[in-house]
């Protein structure tokens, strides 16, 4: 080859190589656009879902529209992969060929996300669908609506009205956020649930009479109960035998991690009177720094690691559940679906306690130290190593001194609620409860409402405030709200009804229930409460006590 | 303009003349053959990997906790991280596959014989250097397969007598700890390197000291008669067009094929196939086939082989008569090589 040829070669490849350049530099640009949201992902639909997208795209185009926009579209996930059953699987029907089912559950996800699934499987979250036997559920089925249907009161106009549902609120309040037991209708007008089909490991039911008695439509499709579905609680009880439901965090069909991120997602459910975790979050000075530095938070990161992708604020996610830098093999610092892993109080009960837990990840009950240990060491986990894991996370942008101050100040708190309000409660419900001087039945006494109101209101929303530091929860919702329903209404309630049942003929219940309360009130804590009145009336007694002697002894004379 | 020459003449007292003598080193016509570049191609990777090496090293971090995170920033975060590390990775791929290529070529047209022996030997030390920056490259982005693969590497040097403490200079300990990283990123991007390059001149000189081997089989292009010609600009001019070629060649996978990032590395899960890098397929089977301990010794032994082969051909020869021994033996090695390489890449286990 020529020396011409040869320059003439050279010219020819040196343009092609700078046109690969700016081939890379467009695909720069994409990729640049597509993480600032300027273009949509690109989107790879697998053979599987082809023709799940373009039947979908015209019928339901916003599920397909959030799927396109989900990590899983980009990854080649599509809808088959997800609602993929198997023929023996209860609520499987077939679909154009595919054998699928409408839930899509944990145990499903699981197929490629076991460790998430795992995690969630033995956290509190997972177990939220045991409600049954709560006060929360009895209010919600009884005291709200009815465990029966009922018949109207009269007419509705414009709509027929046979019966009235009486668990809706149930449905439509607690169990949203709970989860429902998932339900199939039967043939014969009934349902069935996980508790009829007793699914196996693999989450195949073994009842095959449960089984046989299920409705199929003329599409041979098994029914889904409207009282159970839709529904995306955390706790549902799946027919699978699975509990809970990702998309209660992580939303249907586009999977956000960016959204299961941001408090706005968790206040779903945890907000309102009883347990107003968002509000709360809102009030601190984390949950300020959050609403003004939220676009520098790097939300959209891979794995977002607190110390590594963002300081600028935490989120509920931050604390209980994400990535952090400070992590070593006895502190964690990976991703958890867990929020229990990291927490060292339960505030929920009337009275906090330590978050101990058994090797089944239930909280430990027993009061001896050392079978309480033993319980530990046997695959359980201690209170004290969840602090552990929740102070790597305070540690990011908090000296330790601080840290541990902040935590001697939240037990303190706690200890002063469960001490002076929380066990004085739980003892004068008790004595009124084993006396008989209560019904069986909650709810319908006044004093069985203030006292839920006490702790699980208005005690709630002290703990949590303290535990999230926001004084206005703490103080003003809180502690004030408790103490006020505690002097002011639960003792003269409480007094009320043993005065009644002393005029009933119930005089040692009533002695027994007064002596509880007077033991109570003079505790040192309880001591300022009645000292005026009873120094008072101790003056008049001396006063009347002079009257007299001075009357007797006029009377002598 | 004059004043100009004058005064750089001062300070760089070297002609134009000097320059052209110098730089023209006659050529052997084959030379010609664009396939004749194969000496050339691994030096021009080795400088591309260098400039993207240095690219990395800006926003890489050695350590345990912070290697993986700071690839995954290079790869999603940084701009135009995913392309240099792409360019690092195939330059990487398609270096050791022209160092193999190169040495094949001198293999086969005997290109190491009296009085090259030296050049072989210091080629045979660039091929285990460039297979050695291939392996500590692949250890650095600390995901599963590459500390699994760092560690089931290091454990074979406990299958031979003294590897153990081989195995504790390079893992600086007994087993895979948090210095283990550092260590190898400095074989990585300092010693390996340097030495590579200290090589290569000493390569090059004794080329330039004996001139290029002049090959009787390959018949030079009808065009030409003088037996020679130019380096410079006839064959630097090759050498460009080659290095367009690749450099184009390499944008494409780079972009086309990006490196990817897999599972982070993970010591207490062992995953369920463990596979090192392609150009390590062929010593992952030998030692699936014979257990580590006679795998080992027999690699080290064919090793040395390898690197006395002008001798052990000089004395084939001898015996056998036979100029073109080493040739058939050549070919049952590469086809073994490949095949070995070919099976390792078939099978999942």
């Amino acid at each position: 080859m020529s020396l011409k040829a040869k320059q003439l070669l050279i010219g020819i490849l040196g343009l092609i190589f700078l046109v690969s350049l700016i081939f890379v530099q467009w695909v720069e640009v994409i990729r640049k656009q597509e993480e600032s949201g300027v273009i949509a992902h690109h989107v790879s639909i697998p053979d599987s879902s082809q023709s799940c997208v373009k039947c979908h795209g015209d019928l339901t185009a916003g599920i397909i529209d959030h799927w396109k926009n989900s990590t899983h579209a980009q990854k080649g996930v599509g809808c088959v992969e997800c609602h993929i059953a198997e023929k023996d699987d209860v609520d499987a029907f077939e679909h154009y060929g595919k054998t699928i089912a409408t839930v899509v559950t944990p145990r499903d996800c699981a197929r490629c996300h076991p460790k998430e699934s795992s995690e969630f499987q033995h956290s509190h979250h997972a177990s939220a669908g045991n409600i049954l036997a709560s006060l929360d559920n009895f209010l919600a089925e009884t005291v709200e609506g009815n465990r029966e249907l009922f018949n109207p009161h009269s007419p509705t106009p414009g709509m027929d009205v046979d019966m009235v549902n009486g668990m809706a609120s149930a449905n439509t309040g607690c169990l949203q956020c709970h989860g429902s037991k998932m339900a199939l209708k039967t043939k014969d007008g009934g349902e069935v649930t996980v508790d009829d089909l007793q699914p196996d490991d693999q989450g195949k039911p073994t009842n095959a009479e449960a089984v046989a008695r299920i409705l199929r439509n003329d599409k041979d499709q098994p029914m889904l109960t409207e009282a159970s579905w839709p529904n995306t609680g955390i706790g549902r009880l799946n027919l699978d035998g699975s509990r809970g439901s990702c998309s209660a965090c992580h939303s249907r069909h586009d999977f956000s991690p960016r959204r299961a991120r941001q408090p706005e997602n968790c206040g779903k459910c945890h907000l309102g009177p009883d347990h107003p975790q968002k509000e709360i979050y809102e009030e601190s000075k984390h949950g300020v720094a959050y609403r003004d530095l939220k676009g520098h938070m790097n939300l959209d990161a891979h794995k977002w690691v607190l110390g590594e992708d963002y300081t600028q604020a935490p989120t509920c996610a931050t604390c209980h559940m994400s990535a952090h830098s400070r992590g070593d093999s006895e502190n964690g610092g990976g991703v958890t679906h867990d929020p229990g892993e990291r927490i060292s109080w339960t505030n929920r009960p009337p009275i906090s306690a330590k978050m101990d837990t058994d090797k089944n990840h239930a909280v430990i009950k027993e009061t001896d130290p050392q079978k309480r240990q033993a319980l530990i060491d046997e695959g359980g986990d201690s209170w004290q190593a969840k602090r552990g894991r929740m102070k790597q996370v305070c540690l990011h942008c908090h000296t330790e001194n601080y840290v541990n101050s902040f935590y001697h100040q939240y037990d303190s708190f706690v200890l002063n609620y469960n001490e002076k309000f929380g066990k004085a409660g739980t003892k004068i419900m008790g004595a009124l409860k084993s006396h008989g001087l209560l019904t069986k039945t909650p709810f319908d006494e006044e004093i069985e409402w203030t006292w839920f109101y006490l702790w699980h209101h208005e005690g709630r929303r002290a703990r949590h405030g303290a535990s999230m530091m926001a004084p206005d929860y703490a103080h003003w919702h809180g502690m004030y709200e408790v103490a006020e329903r505690f002097y002011m209404e639960l003792i003269p309630q409480a007094r009320e009804l043993a005065e009644h049942a002393a005029e009933n003929g119930q005089k040692e219940a009533a002695q027994s229930v007064r002596e509880q309360i007077e033991d109570i009130l003079a505790r040192p804590e309880h001591a300022w409460f009645e000292k005026a009145k009873k120094e008072k009336e101790a003056g008049s007694e001396d006063a009347a006590a002079k009257t007299a002697d001075e009357d007797s002894e006029v009377e002598n004379s | 303009m004059t004043r100009l020459s004058q005064w750089w003449n001062e300070r760089l007292p070297i002609s134009g003349e000097q320059l052209r003598e110098l730089t023209n080193e006659p050529v052997p016509n084959h030379m010609k053959r664009w396939w004749f570049c194969l000496g050339g191609t691994p030096a021009y990777l080795f400088v591309v990997q260098i400039v993207t090496g240095i690219m990395l090293a800006i926003y890489y971090q050695p350590s345990s906790g912070t290697a993986y995170e700071s690839i995954r920033h290079i790869t999603q975060d940084v701009s135009f991280g995913w392309y240099f590390r792409s360019i690092h990775k195939w330059a990487a791929t398609l270096m050791i596959a022209a160092v193999v290529l190169h040495q094949l070529r001198v293999y086969f047209t005997a290109a190491y014989r009296r009085p090259r022996e030296l050049n072989w030997l210091i080629g045979m030390c660039l091929l285990l250097l460039s297979l050695g920056l291939g392996f500590t490259g692949y250890c650095l982005v600390f995901e599963q397969l590459s500390y699994w693969g760092a560690t089931v590497g290091s454990n074979l040097m406990d299958q031979v007598p003294g590897g153990f403490l081989f195995k504790q200079m390079l893992l600086a300990g007994e087993e895979y700890n948090e210095q283990t990283l550092p260590r190898f990123y400095i074989l990585h991007a300092a010693i390996m390197p340097v030495t590579l390059i200290l090589l290569i001149a000493v390569h090059i000189m004794i080329i330039r000291l004996h001139g290029i081997t002049e090959i009787e089989k390959v018949k030079a292009p009808a065009d030409d008669q003088k037996g020679y010609f130019n380096f410079f600009p006839d064959h630097i001019l090759t050498e460009l067009a080659m290095g367009l070629v690749l450099m184009i060649l390499l944008s494409a996978l780079a972009t086309i094929f990006p490196a990817t990032l897999g599972a982070k590395a993970d010591p207490l899960t062992t995953p369920e196939v463990i596979k090192p890098e392609w150009f390590f397929y062929a010593t992952f089977r030998w030692l699936k086939l014979f257990g580590p301990t006679f795998a080992v010794l027999s690699m080290g032994l064919i090793v040395f082989v390898m690197f006395v082969w002008p001798w052990i051909d000089s004395l084939l020869v001898r015996i056998t008569r036979n100029k073109d021994i080493s040739i058939y033996i050549g070919i049952v090695g590469v086809l073994l090589i490949v095949g070995l390489t070919v099976w390792e890449a078939a099978v999942t286990h």
